[in-house]
């Protein structure tokens, strides 16, 4: 064995590294997210341990395995090309945003002011939210860590966090409320048995567990961020924002149209995701439309349940309107992917 | 701001658990992916208990910070050319940590992700979340950092680079943490990732070279390294709320044997990065500990402490271990500089007459042991041949930690010269000590059908079956390093080839 010669070693001047090999010069974003997931396509297997090992075959069947395949996804960008440091300090500003929302309504005594029976609708609604929002949550991280590109990966783990922050919020909110008004608002055994026992809830649980057991990672993208999260979110950030405002809850629904935001860049992730794919693989539209065809169906059935609530508040909207409202967002969003229920 | 405190409300932020009722336990939290979970019923994970309890919205306040600091003092550097200034070994130990570390930790994100998702306590799911934007975060910095010395080295490529060979070290770091992270599930995850290697060693690491980089005067090296490990001490706590939760549960022999695996794997990895960098690569006058002084302070002491204190017990081999402390990584060290071109850093030969008077005051009798191999080697370069300090074969590499087959060899030593050896499924493995033996037959499925390089090279899979062809198929580390880093300098110096 021989030590190589000065001759046969690198020495042109390297502007990036070797495996980016894009001809524009990498912004931070790309410098930091591309290629990582080495382990997408590897031969034998994924992970460098024996091929038949329990996460080998998993990632072999879910991932290298997913209908949901183009030839490189190297190329997807993000819209929002987050890096960690970006992310942080975007919602740095927000939770300040957020806090100093919160403290100028506590200043009013905004939560004890609160109608006795809008606050029964927040504990039958909003306050069980949080089981629902933890889920997106952890079905976002389940994307996240399946994904075969590192741009999408991160986008996904911000996703995660966010749905974290939607849900911390909530809690906040709970207790503020429990300390005006009673008790119970703040009793975790209450709230969890509204979220899993009362009927209106039942098609939104039953929806989001039957998410978390989907293991494609085709198949959870699509149930996640295609169809459930765009059903979710309308309801969640639009329409009851619309109804809080309407019910003398402006807190409420600023915070909502904060979440909106969270929620925009979510779409557009989403939407960019599925135009990259379907750019390069256009029969994909067959798959996805495939999957939305198969998830539309629940998440329409938990929006009726939920909407349900809405004749609760003092000032009601109508559940049908408020079905259909949530309905066209959702059509209205798969036709920008050009996708169709 | 806000009228309420954390404590007020937290214990709404972490009490979303239930019992699922439209798809099983078993559908939802599968044991492949969230561990067994051994019986413990659902409302007993729940009890599941952080000690350092933050939200969402302190993470971001206090993350901001720590990052605009972080990048602050990267810019200034960057206008500076104190990159240039730095001795050639520290330059080894940066590029070396850089390869095998930049990659992991944006890797350990899928680790934390698989605890986010599957960790069966809504709180430890929430402090997994956290992890799983914390890795991102040391993923990033740690690819940004060297990305910008491009220009100056092409080795800081490898930092992107490495986890897409088949360099042996990249591909014993990566059967290290894929075995602890990205392909374990997340009870295994917590126990292996945040309580063991965390918790235990990454203190070593990182806190060991924040030190010397600071004495180097690397002063960006060491910031990046001191703010990592601020995080690392938040996320590693996810460790001690399971194994408690399996100890009261009656489960602490499969935590012991969790811990036991991880333990010694991340003994091997430590010698490799820490080991090697502590004493041989960072220049003698910045040396601020030995690595033995290191790993008995942060670890048989601080660690073994709190081990004990939540009623675990030193790993079996313990006395093995604490053996190799005195031998192991100097072996290590000849081999990684012997085989040099194998890596794609310049390794520091680290034997200079000031360096082996240091070796031998820190480990008596080193240079009746290892100085007696330098001193071949170093009257090969002092004569100019080489040729005679590389070598013509290739080691034997162990079939679980995937290191080269180190042994003591020395008279005295009452030591197994011959690798540990197991016969499975009709083929034959090798180990390089009793522990690496263990841990594969503990769980052979898990580790069998794995090739190490050499196992490779003998099967044909290398073409051509040369040692160029071996180098190829290890991505060329030698085309950017493989080089004694200070051209044997140290072989020259009048002191050494007068007295030896």
């Amino acid at each position: 064995m021989t030590s190589s010669s000065p001759s046969t070693r690198q020495q042109r001047r390297q502007r990036s590294w070797s495996l980016y090999t894009e001809q524009r010069k990498p912004s931070e974003y790309e410098i930091v997210t591309h290629r990582l997931n080495y382990h997408f396509r590897r031969a034998p297997a994924p992970f460098e341990l024996d091929p038949d090992m329990p996460l080998n075959r998993w990632y072999l069947r879910y991932r290298e395995g997913s209908p949901f395949q183009v030839d490189d996804w190297e190329g997807f960008r993000d819209p929002a090309r987050l890096t960690y440091r970006a992310y942080i300090q975007r919602q740095r500003e927000r939770e300040l945003y957020l806090d100093n929302l919160i403290d100028e309504f506590e200043r009013r005594d905004h939560f004890a002011l609160l109608k006795p029976d809008w606050v029964c609708f927040l504990e039958h609604l909003y306050l069980p939210s949080r089981f629902a929002g933890h889920v997106l949550q952890m079905v976002s991280l389940y994307v996240s860590q399946m994904a075969p590109s590192s741009y999408i990966t991160v986008a996904f783990h911000f996703q995660g966090a966010d749905e974290m922050r939607r849900v911390q919020r909530s809690a906040y909110v709970a207790k503020a409320l429990s300390l005006a008004h009673y008790q119970e608002l703040a009793d975790s055994q209450k709230t969890r048995a509204i979220w899993e026992t009362t009927p209106a809830w039942q098609p939104a649980r039953e929806l989001l567990e039957k998410l978390l057991i989907a293991y494609d990672w085709g198949e959870a993208f699509t149930a996640l961020a295609l169809v459930t999260k765009p059903v979710y979110d309308a309801f969640f950030n639009e329409q009851l924002g619309t109804l809080a405002r309407l019910n003398g809850d402006d807190l409420l629904a600023l915070m909502a149209d904060d979440f909106a935001l969270d929620q925009k860049r979510h779409q557009d992730t989403a939407r960019a995701l599925v135009l990259y794919a379907l750019e390069r693989k256009p029969e994909l539209r067959t798959t996805l439309n495939g999957w939305v065809a198969k998830w539309a169906p629940a998440a329409h059935r938990a929006v009726e349940g939920l909407a349900t609530f809405f004749s609760w508040a003092p000032h009601p909207l109508e559940k049908k309107a408020v079905v259909q409202a949530v309905g066209q967002r959702l059509q209205d969003f798969l036709k920008e992917c050009q996708l169709s229920l | 701001m806000p009228k309420l405190s954390r404590p007020d409300y937290y214990d709404l932020t972490r009490d979303m658990n239930w019992r699922l009722t439209y798809v099983s336990e078993k559908e939802a939290f599968p044991p492949e992916l969230a561990g067994d979970d051994y019986g413990i019923p659902p409302a007993e994970w729940w009890k599941w208990d952080e000690p350092y309890k933050l939200t969402y919205r302190e993470y971001m306040q206090n993350q901001a910070e720590k990052d605009t600091m972080s990048y602050s003092v990267k810019s200034a550097i960057a206008r500076s050319h104190l990159f240039d200034q730095v001795d050639a070994g520290w330059k080894a130990a940066i590029a070396a940590h850089y390869g095998a570390i930049a990659i992991p930790e944006y890797q350990a994100s899928f680790g934390e992700a698989r605890m986010a998702r599957f960790g069966r306590a809504a709180a430890w799911r929430n402090m997994a979340t956290f992890g799983t934007l914390d890795e991102t975060r040391h993923g990033q910095i740690q690819l940004f950092f060297p990305h910008e010395l491009l220009g100056k080295n092409p080795q800081f490529d490898w930092a992107h680079k490495a986890f897409h060979t088949n360099e042996w070290g990249a591909i014993a770091a990566r059967h290290l943490f894929d075995d602890m992270f990205t392909a374990n599930h997340a009870l295994g995850t917590a126990i292996q990732l945040t309580f063991t290697f965390e918790t235990g060693f990454t203190n070593l690491q990182f806190l060991g070279m924040a030190a010397d980089a600071m004495h180097v005067g690397d002063v960006e090296f060491g910031a990046l390294i001191s703010s990592i490990q601020t995080d690392e001490a938040r996320h590693a706590q996810q460790g001690e709320p399971t194994l408690k939760i399996l100890v009261r549960n009656g489960k602490k022999a499969e935590a012991q044997r969790l811990v036991d695996v991880m333990f010694w794997r991340s003994w091997r990895i430590f010698c490799l990065l820490t080991g090697l960098s502590m004493d041989y690569y960072t220049p003698l006058e910045h040396r601020s500990m030995s690595f033995k002084e290191f790993m008995e302070e942060w670890i048989i002491k601080q660690f073994m402490d709190q081990f004990r204190d939540l009623g675990m017990d030193t790993p079996w081999y313990w006395n093995t271990f604490i053996d190799e402390l005195d031998w192991y990584h100097h072996g290590l060290h000849l081999g990684v500089w012997f085989w040099r071109p194998t890596v794609w850093w310049n390794p520091d030969a680290g034997v200079g007459p000031a360096e082996r008077d240091w070796l031998e005051a820190k480990y008596p009798g080193w240079n009746d042991t290892w100085g007696k191999r330098w001193d071949v080697i170093t009257e090969n370069a002092r004569k100019g041949e080489i040729t005679k300090t590389l070598p013509q074969t290739l080691p034997i590499i162990c079939n679980l930690c995937q290191i080269p087959i180190i042994t003591p060899a020395n008279p005295g030593r009452q030591q197994e010269l011959d690798p540990y050896v197991t016969e499975y499924g009709g083929r034959r493995y090798l180990f390089c000590s009793e522990p690496c033996k263990w841990i594969f037959d503990q769980n052979p499925g898990r580790y069998a059908g794995h090739k190490t390089v050499v196992d490779r090279f003998l099967a044909g899979e290398i073409q051509p079956p040369t040692l160029e062809g071996a180098l190829a198929y290890m991505g060329g580390p030698h085309l950017v390093g493989g080089r004694d880093a200070d051209d044997f300098a140290w072989a020259r110096d009048p002191v050494l080839a007068g007295t030896r």
